[in-house]
């Protein structure tokens, strides 16, 4: 009777609105891509719909396992400097107050709403052999010729942390938010440092929220097309870049399919160690923090 | 509170400020070469050309047009959908089936790469054109997710008493809908709209699957000027554009309903 009364009556209907729409639009071509990763290409470049794993065995291949262990170790090394920056830039924001907050959320946040091509554009034309970086750097004589940074592997990481770093400031400012100060006062009290208090009381309390904002910086990062594409060039592929090119360039779309399979249990096994990892209760609140 | 608030640390605060400067840096070099008679030549003097020749450029008006239109009515798809799924599932939210609550995962957690492919061949499967009609759909398809958690919050945050007392009156459950829910709900699903005509304005990977060969929107106007070489063109819109996400950034801040949303990207 209780939940008669809050809910008016077409309700159910509408969740299926919702349900009917991801299944529909999410689910469907999702399954239809990992469905293609089982097919095989003919010679003519036609799908000939016969059952088969050499996609996916193909894609055990030295130079495909050299490209997936690449995108993981860029993506961790990035996240992990992300993290690395990231949490004193939410620490100080977190401890500043009034309108210093104010102005540093808004300050952090204009380059992460002004759009994400032209900040790759910023940076491609930043650190291009006539950028600025390199302009000054032979103006000052610091360098005889210009420094190979755009189209390099090094190129890539610092497209990944400029981009995703304020992705990562985020859940770890909310979750600092939410910690109850009183309980540093009583770690002062009973007679802790600065350090204690921060290693003992705050990190305990926030790891979760960090955890999980890590994990949602990470997970995107591995997905990553456009950075790769745009900074790193041709040498640089990550596994996105060598999945579109299957599909647009080598027209192989059952091998495109099995890297996208590949990609996808890449992120299952990210979650699956992730929620080994914690509780299940402190996954949705990372979640909601993350992104809501 | 004066307590609580100690002085930051020295080091966490220079960190602070490097960090912001260095995210400012790359948009304000772009600012600057918009000015400068040769974008690659710090001494190469002040000129106000490329901005206007930028006005003067039919073929930025159309992807600019076409990003507008396709953001709202995108975001208002998402919205409607979103907005259907959190007032139909709210009650259930906490104890809906892990399937149900993965499906409603997949879109955000799905890198945007496989979803723009994997709605390439949904769309090819079933003969339908590529074109502005499949770039809005594909849009509404990832941000629905983002708006059904935005109304979630909204939702949990509506007192119940307020329907049963409407009920008490003798409101019918229609009219309980109508002039108690929405005109509680409608802050959030302002917020979930703009969130969701940003990430349609700000999207490439999926638009650049989903769009076919004719239609241009103002990320992919970019990426093939980008490919082109470095025109000067290109630093009159970055400059316009910066511009506009700046002060849109501002508008909303200043409005307290939105400046949450806005802070969390």
């Amino acid at each position: 009777m209780d939940t008669q009364l809050k809910s008016s009556k077409p309700i159910p209907l509408t969740a299926l609105v919702f349900i009917g729409w991801l299944f529909l639009m999410t689910f469907i071509p999702f399954l239809i891509i990992l469905g293609m990763s089982f097919l095989e290409r003919t010679p003519l470049g036609t799908i000939s719909f016969h059952f088969s794993f050499n996609n996916y065995l193909r894609s055990f291949q030295y130079i495909y396992i050299k490209v997936l262990l690449k995108t993981v170790w860029l993506a961790l090394v990035a996240t992990l400097s992300c993290l690395a920056i990231g949490f004193p830039v939410a620490y100080y924001l977190a401890r500043s107050g009034g309108w210093l907050k104010q102005l540093g959320l808004v300050l952090l946040f204009i380059p992460f709403w002004t759009n994400f091509i032209l900040r790759v554009y910023g940076l491609v034309s930043l650190l291009g052999n006539h950028g600025l970086i390199n302009q000054l750097l032979l103006e000052w004589e610091l360098i005889k010729t210009p420094l190979e940074i755009l189209y390099t592997r090094t190129g890539v990481y610092l497209g990944l942390l400029y981009n995703y770093l304020p992705f990562l400031v985020v859940p770890i400012f909310s979750s600092l938010e939410k910690l109850d100060p009183s309980l540093r006062e009583a770690g002062f009290d009973l007679g802790a440092n600065r350090i204690q208090v921060f290693w003992k009381v705050v990190v305990p309390n926030i790891k979760e929220g960090v955890f999980v904002g890590s994990l949602f910086v990470f997970i995107p990062m591995l997905g990553e097309y456009v950075i790769p594409d745009l900074l790193g060039g041709a040498k640089e592929a990550f596994l996105g870049n060598v999945m579109v090119s299957q599909f647009f360039v080598m027209q192989d779309w059952p091998f495109g399919s099995a890297i996208a399979g590949m990609l996808s249990l890449l992120l299952l096994i990210t979650l699956w160690i992730q929620t080994r990892w914690s509780r299940i209760g402190g996954f949705r609140n990372g979640i909601d923090n993350a992104k809501s | 509170m004066e307590l609580i608030m100690r002085k930051a640390n020295p080091f966490v605060a220079t960190i602070f400020f490097i960090a912001i400067f260095l995210l400012y840096t790359p948009l304000f070099y772009l600012i600057l070469q918009t000015f400068l008679n040769n974008p690659y030549d710090l001494k190469s003097g002040f000129t106000f050309r490329w901005l206007l020749k930028l006005f003067h450029s039919p073929s930025l008006l159309e992807p600019l047009m076409n990003s507008l239109e396709i953001g709202v009515l995108s975001a208002s798809l998402a919205v409607t959908v979103g907005t259907f799924g959190a007032l139909g599932l709210f009650e259930f939210s906490a104890l809906l089936p892990t399937m149900i609550q993965s499906l409603i995962m997949l879109p955000i957690l799905l890198p945007e790469v496989i979803t723009g492919l994997s709605l390439l061949l949904f769309f090819l499967l079933l003969h339908i054109e590529l074109g502005f009609a499949t770039v809005v759909v594909a849009h509404a398809s990832f941000s629905a997710s983002f708006v059904y958690f935005i109304m979630l919050e909204q939702l949990k945050k509506l007192d119940p008493q307020m329907a049963e007392v409407a009920q008490d009156l003798g409101a019918k459950p229609h009219q309980i809908f109508w002039k108690v829910t929405l005109p509680n709900i409608l802050p959030g699903m302002m917020g979930g709209w703009l969130l969701a005509f940003t990430l349609s304005f700000d999207d490439f990977l999926i638009s650049f699957f989903t769009s076919g060969a004719g239609l241009t929107t103002l990320p992919l106007k970019i990426y093939s000027l980008m490919r082109i070489g470095v025109t000067p063109e290109l630093n009159g819109l970055s400059f316009l554009m910066i511009c506009i996400s700046t002060f849109l950034v501002l508008l909303l801040v200043s409005k307290e309903q939105s400046r949450k949303w806005v802070l969390r990207g």
